[in-house]
């Protein structure tokens, strides 16, 4: 090791110790960048959330088939006939009619989606789709209130096979407990078509929600929405078709909202990491003023001193940092958060890149806000420090 | 006639508090030869205090010149300076200061970090300094737990650790009582018998002054008068 290196190395270990003997002040500050990380996870979860149910690109291939002007399940009403009109339309591969029955249409952290699938799609289209964690599509298909539970939402509410549950006035029998790559799969609760529509009570069969597409080709979306919507337009139920994702987006309008402000939140938390190792570093150079001054008078320049509050300022801002993404990883994938709107979820999952991500942008804050007491105490000369002791 | 190894010319510091200037040192015009020991005494304000800080190099002088050995402090940077005092300087306070959270070992150890010295060539320097005060049976001691003898002990070991050829002590005894303060001024005078360290103390206690061969008397920045005892070391 080099001279020079080995007095970085030197300090560095002598900065630690010292950081390290200073329980109280290092634990607090740790703490509190800690419960920032925390937050800066969370606000990184929310938005890669909202992005995975809402981007759109360019392999999408899912249309959603909704009434013309009506943004909310309870409202949206068109003939189931209009699937087997839109599967015979060039570039369409399937068309589900979906029956939407949601606990709570406004954003709630809580929602159940029920979708009701007739028996020939859930064999067709859905069992692709869909990866069988515990339960079969015989045992979904056996039962007339049958029910293929989303695993998100089967973890949400603790269910498995066998369980009754109920919600918005319609009660289900667990038939299968599945896995899927989306969110909206992955927190519905599929049940038999006839079943949902006959427990809306005054709704009457034939009527659905809204028509799934997919679309053989990716890339020609938004050709195969327009010819949808042009093909029903002169019909007494008129269609908006979007892709999954921007439907999605226009559905929880809300929720992007809520994003938006969560970016705030974010930046704030960065903000409170700056100012709290900066504070914490502040006021720990006015205590330490005459250690510093002891350190300068047995020889240590202004960069070997510089140096030591910097790395104090990167370890403090490392290890809170560290702790923070990792209790916000661990009540991400325990807590089974998600937030739905008008029948759209966003879910909040843990994500390796987003903690790293935030841990560095925290630590890298961090840095930057030891650099000017680091500089401070740099400048300050020895006999100011004895005076100030 | 002995080699000057400190030489102030003119030296002169000034400080502005407000509106006041102060002139601590004021043309002052000084030679300590190699190997002396020299008692500074002065009433409070005469600038003692000053002039160790000036021959420290934690403090610069506003005009005049200050050589120690073959360095002109004037004309040293802030990091010159302080890789000088890593080597050249060893300095003992009043107060002591020892850093708290650091165990008397780990104090003592401070000056070598910033040398190219092996843990192992670190350790064992810091337990002969140790061991030349008579403490190494304290070295994992922090400083909250010694008194205030044993913490000026570990002061001085840290202060002579690198092996400088100059230690400047300001009120060494000032915060002990006779017994610890006999035990401070003993480890001195071997140190600059033994080793032959010039050495410099601060100090209002005659009885601290008397084991100095040379004392210097400041009043108003100026050197107002001068005894040789022995060998004559300054001049």
């Amino acid at each position: 090791m080099s001279g020079f290196t080995g007095n970085l190395a030197r300090t560095a270990a002598l900065s630690l110790r010292m950081l390290v003997r200073t329980r109280v002040r290092a634990t607090l500050s740790v703490l509190g960048i800690a419960v920032a990380t925390f937050l800066l996870c969370a606000e990184r979860a929310v938005q890669d959330g909202v992005r995975e149910a809402t981007e759109a690109s360019a392999r999408d291939t899912r249309l959603i088939v909704y009434r013309a002007n009506r943004f909310c399940p309870f409202t949206s009403r068109i003939p189931e006939r209009y699937a087997d009109e839109i599967a015979a339309m060039p570039g369409v591969a399937s068309a589900v009619p979906m029956q939407i029955v949601v606990s709570n249409c406004r954003a709630s952290l809580d929602v159940v989606v029920f979708r009701g699938v007739r028996a020939e799609d859930a064999e067709r289209t859905l069992a692709p789709r869909l990866r069988f964690i515990d339960g079969s599509m015989s045992d979904f298909l056996a039962r007339g209130d049958g029910a293929l539970v989303g695993s998100a939402l089967a973890e949400r509410r603790r269910l498995k096979v066998g369980d009754r549950f109920g919600s918005a006035g319609v009660t289900v029998t667990v038939a299968g407990i599945v896995e899927a790559d989306g969110p909206q799969d992955r927190n519905a609760c599929f049940v038999p078509l006839p079943f949902l529509q006959s427990s809306m009570g005054g709704v009457q069969g034939g009527i659905v929600t809204q028509v799934e597409v997919e679309i053989a080709e990716p890339g020609t979306l938004e050709r195969i929405a327009a010819e949808i919507d042009a093909r029903f337009a002169g019909d007494a139920a008129p269609t908006s078709t979007r892709s999954e994702k921007s439907f999605a987006a226009r559905a929880a309008e809300d929720l992007v909202a809520i994003a938006g402000f969560a970016r705030l939140l974010g930046a704030g938390a960065l903000a409170a990491i700056f100012a709290l190792v900066a504070n914490a570093l502040i006021l720990s150079l006015e205590g330490r003023s005459r250690d510093l001054a002891v350190l300068q008078a047995v020889g240590f320049g202004g960069r070997a001193i510089a140096w030591t509050i910097i790395v104090e300022a990167a370890a403090l801002a490392a290890v809170g940092a560290a702790i923070g993404a990792g209790c916000a990883q661990l009540a991400l994938a325990f807590g089974d958060l998600s937030l739905g709107a008008e029948g759209i979820l966003v879910e909040f999952r843990p994500s390796i890149a987003s903690a790293i991500g935030a841990t560095l942008a925290a630590a890298l804050v961090g840095l930057c806000a030891g650099s000017v007491p680091a500089i401070i105490a740099a400048r300050r000369s020895v006999a100011e420090g004895m005076r100030a002791a | 006639m002995s080699e000057a190894f400190i030489r102030c010319e003119k030296l002169t510091k000034v400080y502005r508090k407000g509106d006041q200037e102060i002139v601590p040192i004021r043309d002052l015009d000084l030679e300590i030869a190699r190997g002396a020991f020299v008692s500074l005494m002065g009433p409070s304000g005469s600038g003692k205090t000053t002039l160790l800080n000036l021959l420290a190099g934690i403090d610069s002088p506003t005009r005049g010149a200050l050589h120690i050995g073959s360095n002109d402090l004037a004309r040293l940077s802030r990091g010159a300076l302080a890789a000088w005092r890593s080597r050249e300087v060893g300095i003992v306070f009043q107060s002591y200061n020892l850093v708290p959270v650091l165990t008397a070992f780990e104090n003592v150890e401070l000056p070598l970090l910033l040398q190219p010295l092996s843990r192992a060539e670190r350790a064992r320097r810091a337990m002969e300094a140790l061991d030349t005060v008579g403490l190494g049976d304290r070295a994992s001691h922090f400083p909250s737990q010694l008194s205030g003898g044993q913490e000026q002990r570990v002061a001085i070991a840290r202060a002579i650790v690198a092996r400088p050829p100059l230690l400047l002590a300001d009120e060494p005894t000032g915060d002990l009582d006779r017994e610890s303060a006999d035990l401070v001024l003993a480890l001195l005078a071997s140190l600059h018998r033994d080793r032959g360290t010039t050495i410099v103390m601060v100090t209002h206690d005659p009885e601290a002054a008397a084991r100095a061969d040379t004392l210097l008397h400041l009043d108003k920045g100026r050197l107002a008068a001068r005894e040789s005892r022995g060998a004559e070391a300054a001049r």
